[in-house]
């Protein structure tokens, strides 16, 4: 495709960056940005395993209703697609 | 010309939508009316439990009747036979569960008093302190968010015409019937029946009929989805907890749990004073719900006369207007309700005796 206008992309400020610790992995992400988005950012798509029959499950609505992408935080279950990645943040996944 | 049906319904919940198919049978021109979609009120989000521990005993032979029906209905409403246990924790609760279940025993409903060792052995997952417990192999669930879906393919199968969305502002009555002034335009039909649930009263008012129908506000929750716990449904003596797994893993809890509202201002809204105390009676009887994080809690309104016995037959001092609701354990009575129903306005003699809605009511 043509671009038609100059590609701007490279002017876009992102936001300072920052890291936090999901399981044994570090992750950087920027501030602002959902623990979701950044684990989708470092290729990681497995976040737990099905309640039923334990077959990998992840994001799916990605809006706080499918509950697949429910991580731990400090040892509270929370949905990734909703809560905001802090700097140092401990977040553990639900696989087995 | 304007066409005119011979039976226009007001309400295409279970009770509307059952009679409609019934009518359909005989060849009756019918038309549905709802002011939403079909099957949204308490035909759609009850918590679908289908269950005979918990009916009254003089609606038994009907509820039996309504179980034979929802089978019927099977895999298009997600219907269940799991078998249901209804559990007392205290000497009294224990008392009340022998004397209540004797009664509906009695009255055709296969309840037998199981042992502890029986239910641990049906449900190992159940709290270690129950003192008595029954046991119903009939009980099962189905799936209440089906059911509009279900009765719209229905009514289409059979030919019959409905309106969703479609709210009835007006009724009045002419030589040939009856004239409704829709936000869908104008409806004439010879005949009415009115099966708006918790929307009866100010319908009837219509017409100058003063129905003495309340609405109770019952909480249903559910919970993210769970490791197999429990296998069939679960009740509490005093009829205050109904606990199902579904095949996806979620655990639906009600028990009829006061939420806010009243019919005519919306929806209605769940409170933490009542649904604290549910969910706190659905752990003390799963313990491992501790574990379970609850996703969503609603409220629907259930309509009732002060008799608690349903509403079934011809509208007071109206001719040719008649009446269904109130059906206590309605969703699962409704659709043979609906059928006798039926039976009642094509002038046949129903099967079983409908409930007079112009009776004298005494608070119980």
């Amino acid at each position: 495709m043509i671009r038609l206008i100059p590609n701007s992309a490279n002017q876009i400020k992102r936001a300072e960056e920052i890291c936090f610790k999901f399981d044994d992995q570090l992750i950087k992400a920027h501030k602002g940005e959902t623990i979701l988005v950044a684990l989708m950012k470092n290729g990681i798509h497995h976040l737990r395993d099905a309640p039923t029959d334990g077959k990998p499950r992840g994001a799916f609505c990605c809006m706080g209703l499918c509950q697949e992408c429910v991580v731990a935080v400090g040892g509270k279950l929370v949905e990734s697609c909703e809560t905001i990645a802090t700097d140092g943040l401990i977040v553990q996944s639900l696989r087995h | 010309m304007t066409k005119t049906y011979d039976l226009a319904i007001v309400g295409g919940g279970i009770m509307g939508c059952s009679t409609a198919l019934r009518l359909a049978e005989d060849g009756m021109k019918t038309i549905v009316l709802d002011q939403g979609d079909l099957g949204q009120g308490a035909s759609g989000v009850n918590a679908g439990t289908l269950s005979l521990q918990i009916k009254r005993v003089k609606l038994m032979p009907y509820a039996l009747k309504g179980h034979s029906e929802w089978e019927a209905m099977g895999e298009a409403v997600g219907f269940k036979k799991t078998g249901g246990f209804t559990l007392a924790f205290t000497e009294h609760e224990a008392e009340l569960l022998y004397e209540r279940q004797a009664l509906k025993a009695d009255a055709g409903a296969p309840i037998t008093f199981v042992s502890n060792n029986a239910l641990r052995a049906a449900e190992q997952n159940l709290s270690h302190k129950v003192l008595a417990a029954s046991y119903c192999p009939e009980d099962g669930y189905a799936n209440s968010s089906l059911t509009g879906q279900y009765y719209r393919i229905r009514l289409k199968e059979n030919e019959v015409q409905f309106r969703e969305k479609c709210n009835v502002k007006l009724i009045t009555r002419n030589s040939s019937g009856f004239n409704l002034t829709t936000s869908c335009g104008t409806v004439h039909a010879t005949r009415l029946l009115l099966a708006a649930g918790a929307w009866l009263k100010p319908i009837a008012a219509d017409l100058g009929v003063d129905l003495p129908v309340r609405a109770r506000v019952n909480t249903v929750s559910v919970t993210e989805r769970m490791p197999p716990l429990i296998s069939s449904i679960v009740g509490h003596a005093t009829g205050l907890l109904t606990m199902k797994q579904k095949s996806n893993g979620a655990i639906l809890i009600g028990g009829g749990w006061q939420g806010q509202g009243v019919p005519q201002d919306g929806r209605g809204n769940v409170t933490a004073k009542t649904l604290i105390p549910n969910l706190s009676l659905a752990q003390h009887v799963l313990p491992e719900l501790s574990n379970a994080r609850v996703t969503r809690s609603w409220v629907g309104f259930e309509a009732n006369v002060p008799d608690f016995y349903p509403l079934a037959g011809a509208l007071p001092g109206i001719e040719n207007a008649f009446v269904l609701g109130c059906v206590r354990g309605g969703y699962t009575i409704g659709p043979y309700m609906g059928r006798l129903m039926g039976d009642y306005i094509l002038g046949q003699e129903p099967e079983l005796p409908l409930f007079d809605p112009g009776r004298e009511f005494s608070e119980v």
